[in-house]
């Protein structure tokens, strides 16, 4: 009887948290769908602006096919970003392991004084420098059509300051390792590429995921850098600019589209990718 | 341990190289292009225009950047080459065209002079920002009275600060009225008919009531005054208004009271609206306004509503201009091109080509004549609707900002139907005294 | 320069360490006193006791350091330090022929003037490792050891002096790119750069603590008002952001790890998604769909849900709300990845003996999960807390800080982070001396932040705690 009424009060409670489930999925897909379902809509309808419904009553590929057409420059601006995200995460990935293989095993003067400088310099806000970045790079000749390596050089340049997820991992490889492979007479260098390196895939796939997920959202930078010369914008910058420039009428099923091809190959990388992410992302929290 | 040196030495080396290698550049600032190869010399035979310019020896070749709106960018390219090609002189130079809005453009042209176009067009509004931040180089001589003369008075005396012109007119269109469904609404006349047969249709009659640019059609109307004094180097010298007045309080509670209907929304863009009865806009969104109205696709001049003092009042507003700037150059050359180019892109032919191709209405006296131009519905309902706008003039930017705010407060219901008289003139008198703050 | 970072190192050094700076110099002094000619001439010349000590490797690239910083100097560098005490004198001017000349740029006489000193610093302190190799040197050689050679040199940047390997490269990265930038924005807070002084055509220059006043004058056009209401909402919104995500987020990681729920991986994945999806696409979109005539108030109007539109981003309150609510369908996700690995963690057995003690679900949560998780978190939930203080994308894709009022000057809105605004403000005014203000503000508030709760949290307190 007792043990009825629990069995009883479990079924009430899991019901409760399927549907509670079930709600938040519908919550959290929602903005997605409509997003996707607007982008089907045909361009005699409402003319490619904003409409009140969800559901076209006229789907079509239009949009995307316009965007893949002579008129768009949106092939373009994909393979500009690719460009960047690759470049970024390679790039990224190689500083990081670095300077976290440096800080984790090595032990040379100045090095606590460096882990508290960069944490400092953490602080200041990154838009703060925006315009001093700019006349850098424009020195430098890598504004507007020179951007796109521009944009990868300020992205790499500073990432070294972000170690500390890959340092946290670092720490906890034994160290008994390193020392038994250095009594062989390997060098550090030797150490670090042929015994840490391949002990890190999780934490490698994770730090170039996130760099390689970064440049999909840059607007505001690449924005500044790039302004002025079409052929340099990546996604974000073109996209942001149908939605909110009153030049561009009729784009809004058109960035649906877009914003549909660009969440496209990212969500299905993250998912794939997913497992590493979890691990770096805990590890990470409790590190701190 | 002291291997450190070494990875100090190629560090700094590093840089040193980079920047020493860089200020090269920067100390020369760009005049390596004089001595361009392919110089032809022989200078005034430029075939077309009437206005040559001073006839310098030597062209020059290089590129010529051009920002204008996306609608009309492969438009400008073409006429551009065009206009190359026929003046062979000129043939060192290549054209660059780029989208950028007249609302980016400014903003662009001002981080960093030395990097934006060559050519850029603008919304007169933002002249005396560009001015002042030496963005926009003068027009003398030859190449002012060619503006003088071809374009309307208006147009002209948009592109001017103080007492010197700074730009070329490139149309005369920038300025608002209604377009509206002409099954929904029967009598585009009366405001409050407008928004009484939208709210029974279930419909949005849009207007952007927090914008500078449309909210002093209801102060306008009512007899009220905001304009800037300026001097020749765009500083604002002294502010003309008569806000915080009786008619003030008329116009700003007509405001609340539409903002007060359910079917009013504020907005000024087509394509962002949403089930819209009528819309209070441009004719840059004729096109939009086509393909969503189809068949009911109307425009009137803006209407007229009834204050709380029992007078009508027609809705005012801004008739403005759009204009084709030129950068300060530091080459004569360069400069006779894009003065030369410039005035081509504003002359009479293409800008009756523009017209046929975006509807962009002409503030050249010629084309404004233009059959086509004369039968245009948007045009002409803008042309009916100059009666009652004044001229713009210049604003500080400052003064934007602070219209989005009054229009914010009216939104957000800080300034009510409930609001009692002296609330609303306390409002006004702060917008007034701010909006004098502006000038010293 | 690569090494400037490590300037701390310089002073600490030489076994004898106790002195510091001053023993420093001792040593310089030392060294110049005991040293043979050949060091001595090193003082000057750079690399020339290593020549000719056939330390070649170092001897050369000393050489070079020094023969390329008088060439920057010579060159480049000097000529916009000389002018960094007025910042230029001459603007731009019109010549005859309708074409301009540029003169002075403000700008670039500060950029430069502080790279310039920078490089300085960094030339001073390899000239000062140029003396230390001198003296090494020559004590090995009393000793009768021999010197390294250059084979060796180079063979210990690849496993003793392996970090100075790794590090050259990106902590110069650091050094142009971000320490560089931050100089130079702090000192552009001391002047008059704006629309009004904007080089290439105006100049600007130092008004010293003008701007600071600004900040907090309190006038019809003053910053004071402003910034209070921005600052006082920026640590509302970091406070909310930050906790409200948690606890939502290790709520729903509770419910996914439940016992009896099936598909776990499946509701997971469909939360992670928003954490894919770029936030430029996810977050406009969002915006639109509840504008006042978007697709949530039409459909709420055609249901007779509501008789009147709701103003979800034109109400202040309303746009605050909204913006943290929608900040959770951002965070959740993020915290449930983190909450979910944890909570695994801790052991079954503190539950099971709780149970039979008779605590009920939310007694355990409050006695168990909650510290452990705390504790666990502590860090985590401080670097969100700061992140939030500069969340730039939820704000300014959503309300980009409207809605405004004239309550509010310069371009403040109601929903303006420090961060948006002065974001604004330089795009928007091209204000960049009260944006440099500003950024010095949001260090000195996450500073503040950062340095308080650090210091008081458990897992820094005690680190053997739970374990």
């Amino acid at each position: 009887m007792n043990n009825k009424s629990m069995k009883k009060k479990r079924a009430i409670s899991n019901a409760i948290s399927y549907f509670v489930l079930i709600l938040i999925s519908i919550i959290w897909l929602a903005p997605f769908v409509c997003l996707f379902l607007q982008s089907l809509r045909s361009y005699t309808e409402g003319g490619g602006g904003m409409v009140e419904y969800l559901l076209p009553k006229q789907f079509s590929l239009d949009s995307y096919v316009w965007l893949f057409g002579e008129e768009s420059k949106f092939t373009r601006w994909y393979l500009n970003t690719l460009i960047i995200a690759v470049c970024v995460a390679i790039l990224q990935t190689i500083v990081v392991l670095c300077v976290s293989y440096a800080l984790s095993r090595m032990r040379f003067k100045g090095r606590t004084f460096l882990m508290r400088f960069w944490l400092i310099l953490g602080m200041f806000p990154g838009f703060l420098t925006m315009i001093c970045l700019y006349f850098l790079l424009q020195q430098m000749h890598l504004t507007q059509a020179g951007a796109i390596p521009g944009l990868i050089l300020i992205s790499v340049a500073s990432s070294g300051m972000g170690y500390y997820v890959t340092k946290g991992y670092f720490d906890t490889i034994p160290k008994a390792l390193d020392e038994a492979a250095r009594i062989d007479g390997a060098s550090r260098a030797r150490v670090f590429l042929t015994m840490i390196l391949p002990m890190s895939k999780p934490i490698i796939i994770y730090g170039a995921l996130v760099a390689f997920m970064a440049p999909w959202c840059d607007y505001v930078f690449a924005s500044y850098v790039a302004f002025g010369y079409s052929d340099s914008y990546n996604v974000a910058v073109a996209l942001q600019r149908w939605v909110w420039t009153n030049d561009y009428q009729g784009y809004f099923t058109r960035f649906c589209a877009g914003g549909f091809l660009v969440a496209l190959p990212v969500t299905i990388l993250f998912m794939c990718l997913q497992k590493y992410y979890v691990e770096g992302v805990t590890g990470g929290a409790v590190k701190g | 341990m002291k291997k450190k040196v070494l990875a100090t030495l190629l560090a700094s080396a590093m840089v040193v190289a980079c920047l020493s290698g860089c200020g090269n550049d920067s100390t020369t600032p760009a005049d390596g292009t004089t001595t361009g190869g392919d110089t032809t010399t022989g200078g005034d035979t430029t075939t077309g225009d009437d206005a040559a310019p001073a006839a310098p020896v030597e062209y020059g070749s290089g590129t010529i950047t051009i920002w204008v709106a996306e609608n009309v960018v492969e438009f400008t390219k073409a006429k551009a080459e065009e206009f190359l090609a026929a003046n062979p002189d000129m043939s060192g130079y290549t054209v660059s065209v780029e989208p950028v809005g007249e609302g980016d453009a400014a903003g662009n042209m001002i981080t960093d002079v030395l990097g934006g176009a060559d050519i850029y067009g603008f919304a007169q509004d933002q002249i005396t920002r560009l001015v002042s931040a030496g963005a926009l180089c003068p027009i003398v001589a030859d190449n002012a009275s060619f503006v003088t003369s071809q374009n309307d008075e208006g147009s002209a005396k948009a592109a001017t600060v103080g007492d010197m012109l700074y730009a070329y007119p490139m149309t005369s269109d920038n300025g608002y009225f209604l377009y509206y469904d002409s099954s929904v609404v029967s009598d585009p006349t009366s405001l409050e008919a407008i928004v009484a047969d939208c709210e029974a249709a279930g419909k949005n009659f849009y207007m952007e009531i927090n914008s500078g640019w449309y909210q002093p059609a209801f102060f306008f109307a009512t007899g009220c005054e905001l304009t800037y004094d300026t001097d020749d180097a765009g500083n604002f010298t002294a502010c003309n208004i008569s806000y915080a007045t009786d008619k003030g309080v008329v116009a700003l509670k007509e405001i609340i009271e539409l903002q007060s209907s359910s079917a009013f929304q504020n907005g000024s863009s087509v394509s962002s609206g949403t089930n819209i009865g009528a819309i209070v806009d441009g004719t840059w969104d004729s096109g939009a306004a086509q393909e969503i109205f189809g068949d009911n696709y109307a425009c009137a001049k803006l209407p007229s509503f009834e204050g709380s003092d029992g007078n009508t009042y027609q809705l005012s507003g801004f008739g403005g201009f759009k204009l084709l700037g030129i950068k300060p150059q530091t080459e004569e050359g360069k400069l006779a091109v894009c003065h030369a180019l410039a005035q081509y892109l504003t002359g009479t032919d293409v800008q009756l080509a523009r017209y046929n191709e975006v509807g962009w209405g002409p503030s050249n006296v010629a084309a404004q004549k233009d059959a086509a131009v004369q039968a245009d519905v948007a045009l002409s309902a803008l042309a009916e609707q100059l009666a009652y706008t004044i001229p713009q003039g210049n604003y500080p930017g400052d003064y934007w900002t602070l219209a989005t705010s009054l229009g914010d407060d009216i939104i957000q219901g800080n300034l009510s139907t409930s609001s009692s008289d002296d609330d609303l003139m306390n409002a006004l008198t702060t917008f007034e005294n701010t909006c004098i703050s502006y000038a010293q | 320069m690569g090494k400037e970072a490590n300037s701390g190192k310089g002073k600490k050094s030489k076994g004898n360490s106790n002195g510091g700076f001053w023993a420093d110099f001792k040593e310089i002094g030392l060294t110049f006193k005991e040293g043979d000619w050949k060091t001595r001439v090193s003082y000057l010349i750079m690399g020339f006791g290593p020549l000719l000590r056939k330390q070649f490797l170092r001897g050369i690239a000393f050489l070079a350091v020094e023969v390329l910083y008088i060439f920057y100097m010579v060159s480049f560098g000097w000529g916009y330090l000389k002018d960094i005490g007025t910042l230029g004198t001459v603007a731009r001017v019109v010549n005859p022929n309708g074409t301009f000349s540029y003169n002075d740029n403000s700008f670039f006489i500060l950029l430069y003037s502080i790279l310039s000193i920078i490089i300085t610093c960094a030339f001073l302190l390899v000239w000062r490792v140029n003396i230390r190799t001198n003296r090494e040197a020559e004590q090995l050689l009393a000793a009768g050891k021999k010197l390294p050679t250059v084979k060796q040199d180079l063979n210990s940047l690849l496993d003793g002096n392996f970090d100075k390997t790794l590090l050259a490269l990106p902590v110069t990265g650091v050094f142009v790119f971000t320490v560089l930038p931050i100089i130079f924005m702090i000192c552009i807070a001391f002047t008059d750069y704006d629309a009004n002084h904007q080089p290439p055509t105006n100049l600007f220059g130092w008004v010293g603590l003008e701007n600071f006043k600004n900040l907090f004058a309190f006038g019809s056009t003053g910053f004071g008002y402003t910034f209070c209401i921005i600052l006082m909402w920026t640590l509302i919104w970091a406070f909310f952001a930050t906790f409200l995500t948690y606890f939502c987020g290790m709520g729903v990681a509770i419910l996914i790890n439940k016992k009896g729920i099936k598909f776990k991986k499946l509701w997971r994945t469909i939360l992670v998604m928003t954490i894919a999806v770029p936030q430029f696409v996810s977050l406009l979109y969002v915006y639109k769909m509840f504008a006042n005539d978007g697709l949530i108030n039409s459909y709420l109007l055609k249901w007779g849900w509501i008789s009147t539109r709701i103003p979800f981003w034109s109400n202040p309150m309303l746009a605050k709300i909204m913006i943290i609510v929608i900040n959770l369908w951002i965070g959740i996700p993020y915290t449930m990845l983190i909450t979910t690995g944890l909570l695994m963690n801790i052991p079954e057995d503190l539950y099971e003996s709780a149970r039979i003690d008779g605590a009920n679900g939310f007694q355990m949560f409050r006695s168990i999960t909650l510290p452990y998780m705390l504790f666990v978190t502590g860090p985590f939930l401080l670097t969100q807390f700061t992140g939030n203080l500069n969340n730039f994308n939820v704000i300014y894709l959503l309300t980009q800080g409207g809605p405004s009022s004239m309550a509010l000057t310069n371009g403040g809105g109601y929903t303006d982070l420090l961060i948006t605004w002065l974001y604004k403000l330089t795009i928007n005014d091209t204000n960049y001396r009260m944006a440099a203000v500003l950024g010095i503000m949001v260090f000195v508030v996450t500073a503040v932040i950062s340095m308080g709760v650090y210091n008081i949290l458990p897992s820094v307190k005690d680190e053997e705690g739970f374990q």
